[in-house]
């Protein structure tokens, strides 16, 4: 793509900020924001990657990989940040998920163990498995709400803290999944994948790329059904006070 | 909300707790019951402090039943059964069956929907499966505030039975909350009444009614009785 077709891409900045200025939305400064900070984002990270791909070096992979996990825990964290230790379980649990996940690809040999698939296989199972830990915290802030009764019922009866929260953990749980699920019957359907789409369009072969969307489906699909049940387990308990009750619920300004 | 409460519960103690709205008297039940954190102050049982005991145990033995019954989804039997599948016990269907009958609810089908009951029939309900927990104390939060009169009267009998009986040997007590004077009468033998931000009157139930010993507690009676003539009018 040449520098002056990446300029005109701002066309689009502009008609955004029109429709927003016309409206009278007030969104042209988050607009404006957004815009620079995906243009200096992206090109930071092409040429990180770039440096990374000529020399090859696993301390440069093992790095960047931490700094995605660390990034997308302190932003899914930012949903419920009155629970303590939260952000430190959702680290916890895209390194679990991570881990599991590239050892089973390598492993097999699925891929190749070079930083151009590992890298962007890596983004794609750590964002979306941060996705699915935001989704269980907004459905979990939900639970501590409408079945605060439930479970106050449980522990006055003697129940542990698993017990009390049992249900609806579950019920979190699934919910975080169900998108991800759901994203499974539709894809090629409703919305051609980015990666697929990105690969078509550098010039590989529909089928090629076919092949590594369906990949990166499966992929997702245990990775979200991991990510989910590792977060619900090492974070239940955060939602209780060392001695067992309930966090207090937060005045509505801050939620 | 309160300071300053210094009281003790012994063995058959049936003690009622009264009080205006916003007194504290249900923070007070839920403080006892370990559901609420309190800012200062001790709370003790068989002479050891709250921290010292496992927050599940002490519940066991100090229950706590909610004025608003949260049912579990499921059946009546699912309902009874919460204590034992809770605590990996044996469900004691006899004694299920014997509070069940004992609050009216003996006809009660146990495949039904628990949350297909009246309002009335769950609070019943969430009373006698805290009772299948077998407590030493129960923190009643104005439990029959839904019931008819008729049903009102089989939860007093079954309850002031229960209190006279023993749990493992260790004789039972309660604290209840009621807005209901007559219900006091009935239920207690000592009465504990809240005002001001603090427990301003402890004193033997037929005491407190002769001759309150506060200013508040005459007030109070009164406010009650004037309320009830209004209602019978």
């Amino acid at each position: 793509m040449s520098n002056m077709a990446l300029i005109c891409t701002l066309c689009f900045v502009a008609i955004a900020s029109f429709i927003s200025m016309r409206q009278k939305l007030g969104l042209e400064k988050e607009i404006l924001i957004g815009t620079l900070r995906s243009a200096v984002q992206l090109l930071f990270i092409g040429y990180v990657l770039h440096f990374v791909f000529e020399t090859s070096h696993p301390a440069f992979i093992v790095i960047i990989i931490l700094c995605m996990i660390l990034i997308a825990a302190w932003n899914a964290g930012a949903k419920a940040k009155h629970v303590r230790g939260i952000r430190s379980r959702i680290a916890i649990t895209l390194a679990c998920t991570e881990g599991i996940t590239m050892a089973i690809l390598l492993g097999l040999r699925i891929i190749t163990p070079t930083p151009q698939y590992i890298i962007p296989v890596s983004g794609i199972i750590i964002g979306s498995s941060m996705i699915v830990c935001g989704l269980l915290l907004n459905h979990m802030k939900r639970e501590m709400e409408t079945a605060r009764g439930e479970m106050e019922m449980l522990l006055a009866l003697g129940a542990t803290e698993k017990q009390a929260v049992h249900s609806s953990l579950r019920r979190s749980v699934r919910a975080s999944m169900i998108p991800t699920v759901d994203g499974m019957k539709t894809v090629g359907l409703v919305q051609l994948p980015g990666m697929m789409t990105g690969m078509i369009v550098a010039g590989a072969d529909p089928i090629e790329a076919v092949r590594y969307q369906i990949l990166i489906m499966f992929v997702l699909a245990s990775s979200a059904a991991m990510t989910a049940m590792v977060f619900g387990l090492i974070s239940y308990k955060l939602w209780f006070t060392k001695d067992a009750r309930l966090l207090p619920l937060l005045p509505a300004e801050d939620q | 909300m309160f300071r300053g409460i210094t009281a003790e519960i012994g063995p058959h103690d049936q003690i009622a707790l009264l009080g205006g709205s916003g007194q504290g008297k249900s923070t007070l039940l839920r403080i006892l019951s370990l559901l609420e954190p309190f800012d200062n102050g001790t709370v003790l049982l068989e002479g050891r402090s709250s921290t010292e005991w496992r927050p599940q145990s002490w519940r066991r033995k100090i229950t706590y039943v909610a004025q608003k019954p949260v049912m579990r989804s499921g059946s009546v039997a699912c309902n009874l059964r919460t204590v034992s599948m809770l605590h990996g016990t044996p469900f004691e269907d006899e004694l299920a069956r014997r509070y069940m009958e004992a609050a009216g609810l003996g006809q009660t089908d146990w495949n039904k929907q628990a949350a297909d009951l009246s309002g009335g029939e769950q609070q019943r309900l969430a009373l006698v499966r805290s009772l299948m927990l077998q407590p030493e104390l129960l923190l009643l939060d104005e439990i029959t505030s839904s019931l008819d009169p008729g049903s009102k009267q089989a939860v007093e009998k079954l309850l002031l039975e229960w209190v006279s009986g023993t749990t493992n040997g260790t004789a039972r007590a309660y604290l209840w909350i009621t807005h209901d004077l007559e219900q006091a009468r009935v239920i207690s033998d000592q009465v504990w009444f809240m005002a001001e931000g603090c427990l301003l009157e402890k004193a033997n139930t037929a005491a407190f009614f002769e001759n309150p010993a506060s200013e508040q507690a005459r007030l109070f009676i009164r406010g009650m009785q004037d309320e009830r003539g209004k209602s019978h009018e």
